[in-house]
């Protein structure tokens, strides 16, 4: 079906001349908000600045550190994307300043562009904290963009022991990848347990074995006091808050990002954790738009796709809110084992019930109260389970659902709309 | 675009439907005595929930308007074509990460139960002029039709 595109005239300036959209940023809200607004305005022009240099997914960075995918083969975006959707994209370039009253960004190769509807998605870049000589040593590294990863894994051949400093899902990843070159790997969590953001103690600790079975050394709840250089600043050991020293050659830090933001001048954007947005994607200044990790929201990609061509529409002058910004959900899938994690990890209080259900490979956890869930961990079969993603994040009340609670399905909703689609009837 | 609709009153969980499917794409043939149900590699695309009333209901990937599980697709794995309508699945792009299977919101989504490797994604038989689980349907609780 095509969509169906309104009558009036879109994306048209004044004295029938066409919009100049530019998009800072190219993964996930840039592209996606680049789509949208070429379905929605088949005549305006829209440039793409990033400092990327190729078009990829930072999710499957550990794809490259693990030599599993080429650089042509991290692309999210489909073939032929610039040309089909006619994009003009200037690549591998910064935006230095963005003069927001006079309306262009300026380059730092010094030219500057001028548009009438600006997107700024410029990501975020890897928070380096402040251990002692953690910034100023060789051999440290963030996880971020994939000239990180290819450094890394070209690094990685060199050295005999890689610690990975964060064990959140991108310090993960980082092992996973790292798995298979050959180094002795050690991990590094503040937290007494891995994922401490997704899972809770039972999900987790079947991840810490299973990686203990792969060779990595793990250490939770302890933090990193001082890195030990050498003469060269290269890194060799790193010395933990509880007296211990690992002996290593490079360490990937991943501990978390900041949002890309220094081009903005003061008292222009608003700038809080990132850039302030409402739910269509606007910031305080006219005209001009941001998605994704720079507005220091939940950096999950969905919530980037959707900032991003809610931006679209409203760029083209259609009028969207954002209605789904629900961010605490996650997939894994590590070594094999998958988990999904929903809202709450653990109950806040003796008010909420919990439900468990474990058989085989097989863990699964929801927490509830008075009929709404608040959060689930389903580990090992997860068939089905965005039932569950919808179920709380609009808080569904399924007291009236006479039902194992493990076994409510769409079937409990069902309802079908005009055009055929399935729809909830609550 | 062609959708496959479902009268869910006319649903009575014979699971030719889901038997359709599978026979459709059993790699070892598609003919019925080509089906192994034995075989859990050659797992239905579909399948039938039933309430708290039992009362059954057909689960089929309705290639939404706006696919949730492509928004949540971070290898681009997950495509709608605008003209066809149809939301299609690349599973050699695909990198396992399920979140597709985490936000369908009508649970018609997930991994395949041998190696968890792919996701088990209709794509409306590929073409076939009626899809199998409405040519195996016998009493018209799905049918092929045409919407705007």
């Amino acid at each position: 079906m095509c969509r169906k595109l309104p009558n009036r005239m879109l994306g048209v300036r004044g004295g029938g001349v066409n919009m100049r959209y530019l998009i800072l940023g190219a993964s996930a809200a840039g592209i996606n908000c680049a789509k949208t607004i070429r379905e929605l305005d088949s005549h305006g022009e829209i440039t793409m600045v990033s400092e990327d240099k190729y078009i990829y997914s930072r999710c499957m960075l550990h794809h490259i550190i693990g030599e599993m995918r080429t650089i042509e083969e991290m692309s999210f975006a489909e073939d032929k994307f610039l040309e089909n959707y006619k994009v003009n994209w200037i690549r591998d370039t910064r935006v230095e300043k963005l003069k927001s009253h006079d309306k262009k960004v300026i380059l730092d190769n010094g030219e500057s562009i001028g548009y009438d509807k600006l997107l700024i998605a410029t990501g975020a870049s890897s928070f380096i904290p402040p251990v002692k000589n953690l910034r100023e040593g060789k051999g440290v590294y963030g996880l971020r963009n994939i000239e990180d990863a290819l450094r890394i894994r070209e690094d990685a051949k060199k050295v005999s022991s890689i610690v990975v400093l964060g064990a959140g899902l991108v310090g993960i990843d980082g092992i996973v990848g790292l798995l298979e070159q050959d180094a002795n790997l050690f991990l590094v969590e503040m937290f007494h347990r891995i994922l401490p953001m997704q899972l809770d103690e039972v999900s987790a600790l079947r991840y810490e074995s299973l990686f203990e079975r792969e060779g990595v050394t793990i250490y939770t709840g302890v933090r990193a006091e001082e890195v030990i250089l050498s003469k060269d600043n290269r890194v060799t050991g790193i010395k933990l808050g509880n007296g211990k020293v690992i002996d290593c050659g490079m360490i990937v830090v991943a501990t978390g990002v900041r949002p890309n933001v220094d081009f903005i001048e003061d008292n222009t954007i608003r700038v809080n954790k990132g850039i302030v947005i409402n739910s269509r994607s606007e910031t305080n200044i006219s005209d001009v738009y941001a998605a994704g990790d720079v507005t220091g929201e939940s950096p999950i990609w969905p919530l980037a796709v959707k900032q991003g061509i809610t931006a679209a529409y409203n760029m083209v002058g259609i009028k969207k809110e954002l209605e789904d910004s629900f961010s605490l959900r996650n997939s894994m899938n590590f070594l094999g084992l998958v988990t999904v994690s929903l809202g709450l990890i653990e109950a806040p209080d003796e008010s909420y019930s919990i439900s468990v259900e474990t058989y085989g490979d097989n863990y699964k956890k929801i927490i509830h109260r008075d009929g709404i869930i608040y959060g689930a961990i389903i580990q090992g079969d997860i068939s089905y389970c965005g039932v569950l993603t919808y179920l709380i994040k609009n808080k569904i009340n399924i007291s009236n659902i006479d039902k194992d609670i493990f076994d409510i399905d769409y079937s409990d909703f069902f309802s079908i709309k005009e055009n055929g689609e399935y729809e909830y009837v609550v | 675009m062609n959708r496959i609709k479902v009268n869910r009153d006319l649903c009575m969980a014979c699971l030719n439907c889901v038997l359709g499917c599978m026979i459709e794409h059993n790699e070892k043939g598609k003919g019925i005595y080509d089906l192994d149900l034995e075989d859990i590699s050659n797992e239905g695309r579909n399948h039938i929930g039933l309430d708290k009333n039992k009362c059954p209901t057909p689960i089929i990937c309705r290639h939404c308007e706006e696919p949730e599980c492509m928004y949540t697709c971070m290898s681009g794995a997950m495509t709608k074509d605008r003209d066809t309508g149809m939301v299609a699945y690349d599973e050699k792009k695909c990198s396992s990460c399920f979140m597709c299977v985490m936000a369908c919101p009508y649970g018609v989504l997930k991994a395949d139960a041998v190696d968890r490797k792919v996701v088990l994604k209709c794509n409306m038989c590929n073409g076939r002029e009626i899809p199998r689980c409405v040519e195996n349907c016998p009493t018209g609780c799905l049918e092929l039709g045409e919407e705007e």
